[in-house]
């Protein structure tokens, strides 16, 4: 399956990256990954006059975990991230996103970043990044700014990157250790599938473990966009974990989640799913608290 | 060029290739031409259309080559080098019938620019070869009769190979989870689970 012609760019730091992008105009794709862009090439869907590869940008490529945050390359790839100690021991929901990516041949193709910028509702790392609370640094040639992950994604294949402008880092604080996370990816497989639904949770409790001081519960393919369900933060909000609790909270990101109608489930179901997959991802993330 | 070097050479493949019956004798290198030159480094910018001039290390031996930035490596194995031991199936990362080594890593192939292998090491399933003999995990998919058809063979060696020169003794959940990324239409996943089993422990002798 040939690809359309392009003319091939490679930039070898970041701000040559920007000029590139910033000059070369509309018709200009950054290749990371290429596991959306080029199956998009592919299918002639898109036919980008010029690709600009990220490939020798080392420093695009790193993780760093230094001073209490977590600063992820845009380049570091998916089966990276599932093997990082960094990751695992203190982002355990990303690591199970990363795991469960595509195939293992993917994961060792497929970006942070190119997963955040192709912006599909069903995608394995923005619900963790977004209970996370992730922000993003973009760089153009007339310099950087930083956005929520909540807001960079705006609909379906869509975000506020405008086209002179690059992912450069994706930045994570880290939770505090009385938090517990997890992320679950429903499908009909367990390799080589696109998210049915999936959910990410996290909790955070007070000095005592007794009750919950911070609560986020990000749906996936659950509307055009990832969603932070707020009315299940507010359910959770000051209570004592319980199982009664996390029952309630799956039922209000239930009444919160936009699901529709399509070939792979019913709206019905799919809701269903949100409440049962919520209330396991926070039983999971309770546990994970207990056992540190 | 080292003893090693040129005990892995083109040709050598094609017993192999007989024994999975795939019956795809090698064509010469057409467009390829051999070099003992080291590693060129590639200019900046590409002209679309335009064919440009990379070194590309493949089983070891260099290879300068004539390319577009839009080939893929694995359009540049099978249509310019002649290794056809690497297969298209989807062309687009579903199915394994592509996977090459890229740095001891298994790479869908027909996802990869040919541009940017420039400067890795890449090992195509001739490259597990010794000589006429066969590598490990070649042996061992024979032995489990690890296949039907053939189709998918090349990228479930390449697979496992990756696999276990990464983890040399994985379990039997670390193989199917190695072997993911590899569709057989053929359904030969039982046999292949113990090729790779068996392979392991050839390995470990
Ligand atoms: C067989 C198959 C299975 C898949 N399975 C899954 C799955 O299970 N879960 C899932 O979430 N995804 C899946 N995907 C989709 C894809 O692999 C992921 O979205 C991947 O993370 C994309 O990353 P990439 O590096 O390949 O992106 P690329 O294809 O290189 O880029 C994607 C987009 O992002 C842009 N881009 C990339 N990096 C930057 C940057 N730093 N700054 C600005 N723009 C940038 C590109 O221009 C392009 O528009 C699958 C894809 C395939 C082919
Ligand atoms: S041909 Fe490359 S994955 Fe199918
Ligand atoms: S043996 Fe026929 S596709 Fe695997």
């Amino acid at each position: 399956m040939p690809l359309p012609e392009f003319e091939f760019h490679e930039p070898a730091t970041v701000d040559e990256a920007c000029r590139m992008i910033g000059e070369l105009g509309e018709k200009t794709k950054i290749l990371a990954g290429g596991t959306d862009l080029l199956v998009n090439m592919k299918k002639k869907l898109l036919a980008p006059e010029h690709l600009v590869s990220l490939d020798r940008i080392q420093s695009l490529a790193q993780l760093d975990s230094s001073n209490g945050s977590l600063r992820i390359g845009p380049c570091v790839k998916a089966a990276e991230m599932a093997e990082s100690d960094v990751v695992i021991s203190d982002f355990p929901a990303l690591q199970e996103g990363a795991s469960k990516l595509g195939s293992p041949l993917i994961r060792n193709l497929a970006t942070v970043g190119g997963n955040l910028v192709t912006a599909r509702p069903a995608a394995d790392f923005p619900p963790s990044l977004i209970a996370y609370g992730a922000t993003l640094v973009l760089k153009s040639n007339h310099g950087e700014r930083t956005v929520p992950l909540t807001e960079f994604i705006q609909a379906p294949g869509e975000t506020v990157l405008s086209p002179d402008e690059m992912l450069k880092a994706i930045v994570l604080e880290k939770p505090s250790p009385l938090s517990g996370s997890a992320y679950i990816k429903l499908g009909v497989r367990e390799a080589l599938e696109i998210s049915l639904l999936n959910v990410a949770a996290l909790l955070t409790l007070d000095e005592s473990g007794g009750t919950i001081t911070a609560a986020r519960v990000v749906m996936g393919s659950v509307a055009p966009t990832p969603l932070l369900s707020p009315s299940a933060e507010k359910v959770l909000l000051g209570e004592t974990p319980s199982d009664v609790l996390f029952l309630d909270a799956g039922e209000a990101a239930a009444s919160d989640s936009r699901p529709i109608d399509d070939f792979r489930a019913s709206a019905e179901y799919k809701r269903a799913m949100v409440r049962e997959l919520t209330r396991r991802a926070l039983t999971l993330a309770f546990d994970r608290i207990q056992t540190q | 060029m080292s003893d090693k070097d040129s005990k892995r050479g083109g040709i050598t493949r094609r017993s192999f290739i007989t024994t999975m019956g795939a019956g795809v004798a090698g064509v010469a290198a057409s467009g390829a031409l051999f070099s003992g030159t080291s590693q060129a480094k590639a200019p900046e910018i590409h002209k679309a259309g335009e064919a440009m001039r990379i070194t590309l290390t493949i089983n070891d031996h260099p290879y300068v080559l004539l390319v577009e930035p839009r080939w893929t490596l694995l359009h540049v194995l099978r249509e310019v080098i002649g290794l056809t031991g690497t297969k298209e199936g989807c062309g687009r990362g579903e199915c394994g019938a592509c996977t090459v080594l890229i740095d001891d890593i298994p790479r869908y192939a027909c996802m990869t620019l040919a541009v940017e292998a420039q400067g890795h090491a890449v090992t195509t399933v001739e490259g597990l070869m010794h000589g006429e003999d066969l590598g490990v995990v070649q042996q061992a998919f024979v032995q489990k009769d690890a296949f039907q058809c053939g189709y998918c063979t090349s990228g479930q060696i390449m697979a496992s190979e990756g696999l276990l020169r990464a983890n040399p003794l994985p379990s039997s959940e670390e193989i199917r989870r190695g072997v993911s990324g590899n569709l057989c239409r053929c359904g030969a996943y039982t046999h292949i689970f113990e090729a790779v089993e068996a392979a392991a422990e050839m390995k470990q002798k």
